[in-house]
Parts: C-alpha cells; sequence; structure tokens
C-alpha cells in the first residue's frame, strides 16, 4: 500500500490546470509556432529546401525589401501600418464613450440590447460587409447617386478604392472589438472612486480624465492592440476597397503566394511585418505604463 | 462450449465488421484521380454530368479541387506525391509550374490520342501540356452608352471613357498581364515592346482595375465600366440575359486565354490521368463544356450549335486570329513589372 503512494506521487504532481491548458498549448504549437518557424525557415532560402534540392541559404529576401530597388515595399509597409493607427484610433474615439454607457447602464435589459447590436454586425462575414461598403461607397452607390440626383455634385466623390473607403469599412468592422474589450475593463472599474472624486469637488470631465480614464488604460491597450493587429493583417477589405490605389504588406504577401509563387520572399515580407508590429506594440505599451504611473499593462 | 446464443453473437460481430469493411475494401481498389477544376457554370457541369460519366466509364473516384490558387498548394505538396495528377489552369501558371518541375513539358499523342485532332495552337511552343479549351481576350462594352463598337485596342483609350473604361491589376490577373502585353503590340514595336506598353497603360488613366473577369462582368453589367478588357465567355454567357453588353475583338487580333490541363510527372494514376486529358478532348465532352460557358473548343471535330459556332473560334480562320503570349518571356521579367506598373497605376 505504501508503495503503491509513493508510485503515485509523480503522477500527482502534474497540476490539473495543465492539462486544461494542454489544448490550447498544442493548438498555439500546430498552427502558430510550427508554421511561423516554417516561414521563417523558408524566408532564408532561394526555393523550397524540402521539394528543391538547389535551393540555397539566402538573405537576398530580405536585402529586396531593405534596398526597395522597386520602390513600392516601404510605401506598403507605411501604407499598412498608417491604415492600422487611423483605424485603431477612430475605432478607440467610437467604441469608449459607447463602452464607457454600456458598462455604466443600469437596465439589464438596455445593457443586452446595445451588447446585441454591437455583436450583431459580427454575425455577417466580413467579405459580406465589405461588399456592403462597396455598394454604398462606390461611384454608383448609395450615396453618390443620392447626391447626384439632389443636384448636390456633379461628379462622383471619392468614397472607394482610397485609403478613405478602407478604414470606413475596417472601422466597421474592427469596432465591435475594441467596444466588448473596454466594456469588460470599465464595467470592472469602482463607480465610487468617480463619485468620491466628485465629492471632493472634481468636476465631471475631472473625475473622468483622472480616476475612470487611468483606470480604463488596461482595456485601452487591449482594444487598440487588438484592433491595430487585425487591421495591419487585413486583407479581404484593403484589396477590396482600396483596389489599386491601397498596396499594404498582406495585398503584396498574398501576390507573392498566390500569383508570383514565391513563398519564400512572402515569408520575408511576414516576418518584417510581424517585427515592425512587436516593436510598436512594446513601445505603446511603455508609452500607457508610463502615462498610468504602472509597472506594466499588459 | 460455444452456446448458440454466443455463436450467434459472434456470427453477427463479424457480418458487422465485413459490411462496414466493405466500402473501404472497395475503396482501396477504386482508383482516385486527384484534379484541379474552375467552379461556377463551368464547376456545375463538370459535377452534375462530365465527371460522373468518366467515373463511370473508367471506374475510378475523382477528387476536384475549386478552390484557387492551385499552384501553391501544388508548390507545398511533396514532390514524389504531388496533390494533383491533372492540373487544369491558364497558361501562365503551367509555365511557372514547369520551370519548377511540377508538371510534364509535353503531352503528345502517344500519350493521349485526341491530340491529333485539335488546332496546332492547342500543343504550340507558347503552351505547357494542352490547351483544351480558349477564351478570346478582346473588349466588353456596353450597347446603351452610345458607343460604337470597337475596332481597335486604342478605342479604350477614348478620352470618352475617362473613368469608365476597365482593366485588371495586372500583377494578379492574367487577362491584365495580356492587355499589357497587347498594349506594347498597339502602340510600340510588338508584345515585348515594354516600354511602349508602360506608357500606353499611363495613358489609360484614369481606369477601374478589379482583380478577377467575374468583378469585370459585374462592373459592366451595372455600368460602373462601360468598356474594359475582358473574354469573350465572361460576355456571351449574358446571352438571352436581355443584357445590354457585347464583345469585340479589335482589328489587332485578340489574346488566347487558354484553359491548359496537364499531369504532374510523380501521378501514381498517371495512365488515368492522361485518360481524363483524353476524355476531356472527345468532342461530346467539348460540345457540352463549349455551349455550357461560351468557351471555343480545341477539337477541330466538335460541332457546335449555330448560335454557339458563329461567335467561338471553331475554324482554323478564326483561330489564326488568337495571339498567344509568351509566358515564359513574361514569367521572367514578372516581379520588375509588377513593380513598375504597381507604381504606375497608382494614385
Amino acid at each position: 500500500m505504501a508503495v503503491a503512494i509513493v508510485q503515485r506521487q509523480p503522477i500527482s504532481r502534474v497540476a490539473p490546470i495543465a492539462w486544461l491548458i494542454a489544448p490550447a498549448l498544442l493548438l498555439f504549437v500546430l498552427f502558430f509556432a510550427l508554421p511561423f518557424g516554417v516561414m521563417a525557415v523558408m524566408s532564408f532560402f532561394s526555393g523550397n529546401p524540402v521539394s528543391n534540392p538547389n535551393a540555397v541559404l539566402t538573405t537576398r529576401h530580405y536585402e529586396r525589401f531593405i534596398y526597395d530597388s522597386a520602390g513600392i515595399y516601404h510605401d506598403a509597409l507605411w501604407a499598412t501600418l498608417r491604415i492600422g493607427l487611423i483605424t485603431t484610433v477612430i475605432s478607440l474615439l467610437i467604441g469608449y464613450p459607447l463602452a464607457h454607457w454600456m458598462a455604466r447602464m443600469q437596465s439589464r435589459l438596455g445593457h443586452a440590447l446595445v451588447l446585441m447590436a454591437v455583436i450583431a454586425p459580427m454575425l455577417t462575414g466580413i467579405v459580406v460587409r465589405t461588399f456592403a461598403w462597396m455598394t454604398i461607397l462606390q461611384d454608383k452607390g448609395v450615396i453618390n447617386t443620392m447626391l447626384m440626383q439632389w443636384g448636390l455634385i456633379e461628379k462622383p466623390l471619392p468614397l472607394m478604392y482610397n485609403e478613405f473607403g478602407t478604414v470606413v469599412a475596417l472601422v466597421h468592422i474592427y469596432v465591435p472589438f475594441m467596444v466588448l474589450t473596454l466594456t469588460g475593463v470599465i464595467g470592472r472599474i469602482d463607480e465610487r472612486l468617480e463619485q468620491a472624486a466628485r465629492s471632493l469637488g472634481a468636476g465631471r470631465l475631472r473625475a473622468f480624465v483622472e480616476v475612470t480614464l487611468p483606470l480604463s488604460l488596461p482595456g485601452i491597450l487591449a482594444g487598440s492592440l487588438l484592433v491595430f493587429a487585425l487591421s495591419i493583417s487585413a486583407y479581404v477589405t484593403p484589396s477590396l476597397m482600396g483596389g489599386t490605389n491601397v498596396l499594404t504588406l498582406p495585398m503584396l504577401i498574398a501576390q507573392q503566394v498566390g500569383t508570383s509563387f514565391n513563398p519564400n520572399f512572402a515569408g520575408a515580407l511576414g516576418i518584417i511585418l510581424l517585427l515592425v508590429s512587436l516593436v510598436i506594440v512594446v513601445a505603446y505599451n511603455k508609452i500607457l505604463t508610463r502615462l498610468s504611473g504602472e509597472q506594466g499593462l499588459a | 462450449m460455444i452456446s448458440r446464443r454466443s455463436a450467434l453473437r459472434t456470427g453477427a460481430g463479424f457480418a458487422a465488421a465485413a459490411t462496414l469493411a466493405a466500402p473501404s475494401i472497395l475503396h482501396a481498389q477504386t482508383k482516385t484521380l486527384k484534379i484541379t477544376t474552375w467552379g461556377g457554370k463551368w464547376g456545375d457541369i463538370m459535377k452534375a454530368t462530365v465527371l460522373p460519366a468518366f467515373e463511370k466509364e473508367f471506374k475510378c473516384t475523382v477528387s476536384a479541387d475549386q478552390s484557387f490558387p492551385f499552384l501553391p498548394k501544388l508548390q507545398a505538396s511533396p514532390k514524389n506525391d504531388p496533390l494533383y495528377d491533372v492540373f487544369h489552369t491558364n497558361s501562365n501558371e503551367q509555365w511557372s509550374a514547369v520551370g519548377e518541375g511540377l508538371v510534364m513539358d509535353k503531352i503528345t499523342v502517344k500519350e493521349v490520342p485526341n491530340v491529333a485532332d485539335v488546332y496546332p495552337y492547342a500543343v504550340s511552343d507558347k503552351v505547357v501540356g494542352i490547351s483544351i479549351f480558349t477564351s478570346a481576350i478582346g473588349l466588353g462594352y456596353r450597347t446603351d452608352k452610345g458607343l460604337a463598337k470597337p475596332t481597335s485596342w486604342k478605342d479604350l483609350a477614348d478620352p470618352k471613357l475617362a473613368g469608365s473604361r476597365g482593366g485588371y491589376i495586372i500583377p494578379v490577373n492574367s487577362l491584365g498581364q495580356c492587355h499589357l502585353m497587347m498594349l506594347g503590340k498597339v502602340y510600340g514595336k510588338g508584345l515585348q515592346d515594354l516600354d511602349a506598353a508602360y506608357k500606353a497603360l499611363e495613358a489609360l488613366k484614369p481606369i477601374k482595375l478589379v482583380d478577377f473577369t467575374g468583378q469585370m462582368e459585374k462592373m459592366l453589367l451595372s455600368g460602373e465600366v462601360s468598356m474594359g478588357v475582358i473574354h469573350d465567355s465572361g460576355i456571351y454567357r449574358y446571352d438571352g440575359q436581355n443584357q445590354p453588353v457585347d464583345f469585340a475583338g479589335p482589328s489587332e487580333g485578340v489574346m488566347a486565354l487558354e484553359q491548359v490541363l496537364n499531369v504532374t510527372p510523380s501521378s501514381k494514376v498517371k495512365e488515368l490521368a492522361f485518360a481524363y486529358i483524353d476524355y476531356m478532348l472527345r468532342p461530346d465532352v467539348q460540345k457540352v463544356l463549349a455551349e455550357g460557358v461560351w468557351y471555343s473548343p480545341s477539337n477541330k471535330k466538335v460541332k457546335l450549335d449555330a448560335k454557339y459556332d458563329a461567335k467561338l473560334y471553331t475554324t482554323e480562320a478564326k483561330v489564326a486570329q488568337l495571339i498567344q503570349p509568351d509566358w515564359k518571356w513574361y514569367n521572367a521579367r514578372k516581379e520588375d513589372i509588377d513593380a513598375r506598373v504597381t507604381k504606375l497605376l497608382k494614385g
């Protein structure tokens, strides 16, 4: 009996939580770490080293991007980041007041209805929503047709096939992510803190700026990072809404894989996008940490 | 001692196991042919009639992939056990594939007897594998906008069409690539005169650019575009639907958009793959598909109904108007061309 207990001890050392984490970990390793590793390795080869014995190690894909003799890659990176940043800021400006209102709503029914309204667009696919925006913003779309019929404009306004149209559609798609993230964080902020500030003489605005806003910074950070990450990796919406006037790195990556059949350069572009994004995310985290006076937010 | 009940139970168990195993045994004996093929109307006809008839005749199953793009998937599969046995794409992708040793160079009458009956363009030195159909890339236009039927590629540059002419995002669309080469021929010294082509392309701005021919069809049908580059099939398929659109083959010639079949060198069912290509070249199969999607058949022996025969490229004289691009030449400089046209058409 004593022997049996001794033998069982090592098994019992595996915490139950480890078994619960295992599926997620396996998923992460199989569908992120492993493909990412393959992509990183491929980006340093001239061809596919598995099927092509002549494939050699090279840094030429990175050099191609860095020297940019074609004159399009740096522009594409900047356009990707610019669209991501603008989409994030606008989503935050739209999403924060809505999230604050939802979090402070007393009525459970009202909260449920607004929540449904926020989530409802997510029940429709991104492609469908983007096509809906196309029917609204294109030259013969709802807005331009109406304005022209009313005689307010003679030529269609350039609402689509540019960054404006791309950002409009992206904001519409990603605002729910911002709202849902912020609502959870703002909802957990003790309302009495704001009331205490006001009872000590702070106005509504000052109480918000000095109490609620700093306490909601973790939500702002999480929501912003989520929307930023989704925006810079978006492919369908920029390619449909941007036409030829918008060229982002995900579009270039798809082009390299799908029509230039160069997965190695596509891999290099993917790594570059990830590295640049990581630098921005770390910097953003540090700035918000400093602003909130805390040690770390994420 | 085995009781009657346990003997019956055991027997029933064996019977059940045998029943369950039977489909897998059958499956193991039935060869599977893995192919790529298009979706849409073409895919509907293939799945409804063409493929079931082939499966029945050759006692096999066909696994058809309709999710484009196919070449990256073939690239990612092991060379000695390719994802596809028969590779159906347009010509430009076949040239990329053959460069990597993913498909065969040529298919001859020895492997596919019906090759003996095809027009010369289907097996020309501009084609890797064999072209089973072709479309003609020309100009589609609205007939309700007071436009004369275009006779030249230069008609697309008419200032009246500023903002309502349509083209393609050249890096991702082979019709756009064909159009670029054609601009070199029309405005310069030939299909390979890229400088003349770039200059002519810039002169077409403002131009609405799309990724796929399906989008161009929609733009023409909605009136968003009054005249655009498109293949004849993309217009003729609306025949009888009272749509105000028509197709014109310019006098300088039309570019061939070939539907090419090829076999992967390491296919485990190569004979079946060749039999499939031979089957696709049979006059009766060609007729069904040609009339279904308005593609010009490669087999000279196909007799189409008068309506189709009048418009499609079905005689030696007609197919002589088809210009086949040199995709090997184009693919070798595709990256430079992509960068140049991306900058040129931006803004």
